[in-house]
């Protein structure tokens, strides 16, 4: 046990050293990914200026100017726990191309593996962004609403955590699929689409009407971006709240069992190949 | 015969790079706009050179000598830092179109062929942006895939091809719009040996056939021992010698090789005395001894023992050429590799 | 002897060609490319209908309706994915080669290298696109002729809006030109790509929406006069879409003059970066 945690804090202490080479470049780049929210802002001015005037409210589905902003802020940092670029491909690349055997003869688990590596990465990455995306925040402080309660801060930063696991677990079973599909990308692709659309990133569920809005809440998509956001704005409450973690914690559970039998299906059909 | 003006022209031809300390990163590289170490490398270092229409030349010399920059300064590629050269009239890094039209560069192991299309279609694109007319270029054309026989590959995807029929479809590319002047970067290396003899007769028979002037840098002797007949060697971006090949040895060598047949089976003990001792199986030996040394180590040799036969060789070409390398390290103090281990 | 300068049309023709089999060759890669990017497309289609189900504008009294702004976004498509078509490859491959030393072969050749480094790799999957644009365009157009009297679409009009697409391509190859050419001096710069997206972000809105505040005014202005890309897509937009918007016409000349001088900074720049050109060795 003592050795397995002193290899994860050796391949982060490298992580971390590489990253902060770059460091000057990447805070640079870090804020230069603000810039879409900028647009966004300006959009959002644009549509709510007329609002009023046009239909009388000054809110869309409940949410107003400055929830906007800060709902996009939030979805922000949502994406930053639960998205995995390249996990998915990388999976099926290495199963494509025969490096996964490495996982079969070592006593690595390579599920294991995988998430430390991204833990680890995430915690560099956004441990060096943490300073570009305080500022961004303390920029944009007027959008945000009062600070909420501590329980609604907590119910926040666990339904945050989950993402990250439901994000690693979801794209790391589309990476399975590798194992009996060879050409995988067009899944990728589609689930790029869906993710783009469905977790929120776009804008906020609440706004698409009936019966869209019913299916997209019975994905588990929209625990990536959209609910830690809503959290934070309050936009679920009480009980509702409530059974809202449980439902995204049941996924993020199906998941992992998901890739635990993929996994071990998944390697018996592998080594039938005599790879 | 006719004019005396060269085809090609170098007057004190110097290329002087400064090597900066590259930081990655962008904040760093702005930063790097404002200052930045740097520390200077002469490649090529006011060369003198002329070249005769219808020669073909040889440059050789070891690793960062100053040979394929002279040849990219010559094609345009680079701008000289100072000096001048010109080449049939032009001055090569104007770039003038008419001057790119009349002369073609292949450097070894470079491609500029489209990669996962058939060579045939590089071809075309050629004699688009050429502007070859069509019959000229047909004729060319067959003419050049006839002599590298290369009739049954041109609907191959470049990338499927060999190194060697890869070589041949980058030559006939070059040589498509018949170009006067050809610059030629280490074509044969990395190539088996089927295949650089195969260059090697091609470019042998097209320059006598069209008279072109070539220019062509290598590091196999073979490739220069075969075509030919002037030999210009650069080393630390200088000219050391410019003539013929067996020039070379008389100016350079600085050894001989002594083999020697002795009468009786066995050698005596002391040959390490008279030179160095390359090889000795009884009743043969022989002995490398400086040049100047010779007369008198053969004398002692002749007075103390019976020798059935004797031969004095020079030096293999190889070695002389290697030797030289050394001799213009130690001169100058700093490093540059010898070229004893690319000759071959 | 070949001694005359290459038709520069057949050149074209030929890359155009040959870019053509080569992505043939690539089937599979072609077809999900060609899908994919209407897809994205699509998606961000539906998210502009979303927007417009909670309101009738985009801005108060910017003109911009469902219709108006739908050909707004069928313009942005129309100039990105000619773009994206004819000149994003060839800069990304640009950019390397400059910044390696391996645009050697490039220089060799007797055509103008700015022409040769970039036309000659037609992405031909990128035109799924401009189908899916024209078809918007087409659809709106219709359905605004429909609901509002007072709009027509002229023969002139087309003309004036198709040449605006062609100025709005240019002002973004320069901008793409310029970019790619400064590999050279500032190293590996983040992809093209990501930086090409930030920057051209902004021009994919009607400056409208940049009005009301003195940040906003800024970054209108700098995006107009400065790195002129809010023009690229906003004129020829306001041209089909709001025929009769008062300033048009001023838009129309700064439009103008800004491709012309952007062109002619961009080459400029480029044939700066080709001087501190320095071979790799071999």
């Amino acid at each position: 046990m003592m050795a397995k945690v002193q290899t994860w804090w050796f391949i982060l202490k490298i992580c971390f050293s590489e990253r902060l080479v770059y460091r000057g470049d990447f805070a640079l780049g870090t804020l230069m990914r603000f810039l879409p929210i900028v647009t966004q802002i300006f959009l959002w001015g644009a549509i709510f200026a007329t609002l009023s005037e046009a239909t009388g409210t000054d809110t869309i589905r409940n949410f107003t100017y400055h929830d906007m902003i800060a709902y996009y802020l939030f979805v922000f940092l949502g994406r930053a726990f639960s998205s995995m670029p390249g996990l998915a491909s990388g999976i099926a690349r290495e199963i494509r191309e025969g490096t996964i055997k490495k996982f079969l003869i070592q006593p690595i688990d390579m599920l294991g593996f995988l998430l430390l590596n991204r833990l680890a990465h995430k915690l560099v990455y956004y441990g060096v962004a943490a300073l570009p995306f305080a500022f961004m925040f303390w920029l944009c402080r007027d959008y945000f609403p009062p600070v909420p309660e501590i329980t609604t801060i907590l119910a926040f930063v666990a339904s945050l955590i989950m993402s990250f696991l439901l994000g690693f677990f979801l794209e790391a079973a589309l990476g399975m699929v590798g194992f009996w599909f060879l050409e995988v990308s067009s899944l990728f692709f589609v689930y790029m689409l869906f993710n783009f659309f469905c977790s929120g990133h776009m804008f906020p569920l609440d706004f698409l009407p009936s019966p869209w809005v019913e299916i997209v809440r019975a994905m588990p998509l929209q625990f990536l971006a959209y609910y830690p956001a809503a959290i934070w704005l309050g936009k679920v409450q009480g009980a509702e709240l409530v059974q809202g973690l449980l439902v995204q914690l049941a996924w993020v559970l199906f998941f992992i069992m998901l890739c635990r039998v993929m996994w071990s299906r998944g390697v018996k059909r592998y080594s039938g190949f005599g790879g | 015969m006719g004019t005396t003006m060269s085809i090609i022209e170098l007057s004190n031809l110097t290329k002087t790079y400064r090597i900066y300390q590259k930081k990655e990163g962008l904040l760093a590289s702005v930063r790097g706009l404002f200052s930045r170490e740097y520390r200077e490398v002469k490649a090529v270092q006011g060369i003198d050179l002329k070249v005769d229409e219808g020669e073909f030349v040889a440059f050789l010399g070891p690793n960062g000598a100053g040979k394929t920059t002279t040849l990219k300064l010559l094609s345009g590629v680079i701008n000289p830092t100072s000096g001048s050269a010109t080449v049939m009239g032009h001055v090569p890094w104007r770039r003038e179109n008419e001057y790119r039209r009349k002369f073609a560069l292949v450097m070894g192991q470079k491609n500029q062929l489209w990669w996962d299309l058939p060579a045939q279609e590089s071809f075309r694109l050629h004699q688009q942006i050429y502007r070859i007319d069509e019959k000229e270029f047909d004729r060319t054309h067959d003419e050049l895939i006839d002599l590298l026989k290369v009739k049954h590959l041109l609907g191959q995807p470049v990338r499927e091809l060999s190194l060697g029929e890869r070589m041949k479809m980058e030559l006939i590319a070059a040589l498509l719009h018949s170009p006067q002047v050809l610059f030629l970067d280490e074509p044969t290396i990395g190539l088996d040996v089927i295949a650089q003899h195969n260059v090697q007769e091609f470019l042998k028979h097209y320059q006598e056939l069209r008279k072109i002037t070539i220019l062509l840098t290598s590091h196999y002797m073979k490739d220069v021992a075969a075509l030919c007949q002037r030999i210009v060697i650069i080393a630390q971006g200088q000219i050391m010698y410019d003539g013929s090949l067996s020039g070379i040895v008389d100016r350079f060598s600085s050894h001989k090789i002594v083999s020697l047949l002795f009468s009786g089976d066995r050698l005596p003990d002391d040959l390490d005395r008279h030179g160095e001792v390359i090889e000795r199986e009884a009743p043969r030996a022989k002995i490398r001894i400086p040049r100047r040394e010779v007369a008198e180590v053969m004398a002692r040799i002749l007075q103390k023992h019976t020798i059935e036969d004797v031969t004095i060789e020079d030096l293999p070409l190889e070695e002389v050429i290697a030797e030289m390398f050394s001799l213009v390290q130690s001169e100058n103090g700093s490093p540059v590799e010898t070229a004893a281990a690319e000759t071959t | 002897m070949s001694s005359q300068r290459p038709s520069y049309r057949n050149v074209f023709l030929t890359f155009a060609r040959n870019s053509l089999v080569r992505d043939m060759m690539f089937r599979g890669n072609f077809l999900i490319e060609a899908i994919s990017a209407p897809c994205w497309t699509l998606m961000n289609q539906m998210f502009y209908s979303l927007i417009f189900f909670y309101t009738p504008s985009i801005g108060a009294g910017t003109g911009w309706m469902k219709y108006e702004f739908f050909i707004f976004f069928a313009t942005t498509i129309l100039v990105n994915s000619l773009v994206q078509a004819f000149f994003m490859r060839n800069f990304e491959e640009f950019s390397e080669l400059i910044r390696t030393g391996n645009l050697d072969f490039a220089l060799l050749k007797p055509i103008d290298t700015q022409f040769l480094i970039s036309l000659h790799r037609i992405t031909w999957s990128s035109f799924a696109n401009t189908i899916f644009g024209l078809g918007l365009l087409g659809y709106s157009i219709w359905q605004l002729s429909a609901t509002n009297s007072e709009w027509a679409v002229s023969l002139g009009g087309v003309l004036l809006y198709v040449a605006y697409v062609l100025f709005g391509v240019g002002i973004l190859y320069s901008l793409m030109l310029t970019l790619s050419s400064t590999s050279i001096w500032l190293g590996r710069n983040q992809t093209l790509y990501n930086f090409w997206f930030y920057i051209t972000n902004f021009s994919r809105y009607p400056m409208e929406i940049y009005g009301g505040s003195a940040a906003g005014s800024a970054l209108r202005f700098v995006f107009s006069f400065g790195i002129p890309i809010l023009l690229a897509v906003n004129v020829p937009a306001r041209l089909m879409a709001q025929p009769l918007k008062e300033d048009n016409w001023m838009y129309a000349l700064v439009a103008l003059a800004a491709t012309v001088m952007s062109l002619l900074a961009s080459r400029w720049v480029f044939k700066k970066a080709l001087l501190s050109y320095r071979s790799a060795s071999s």
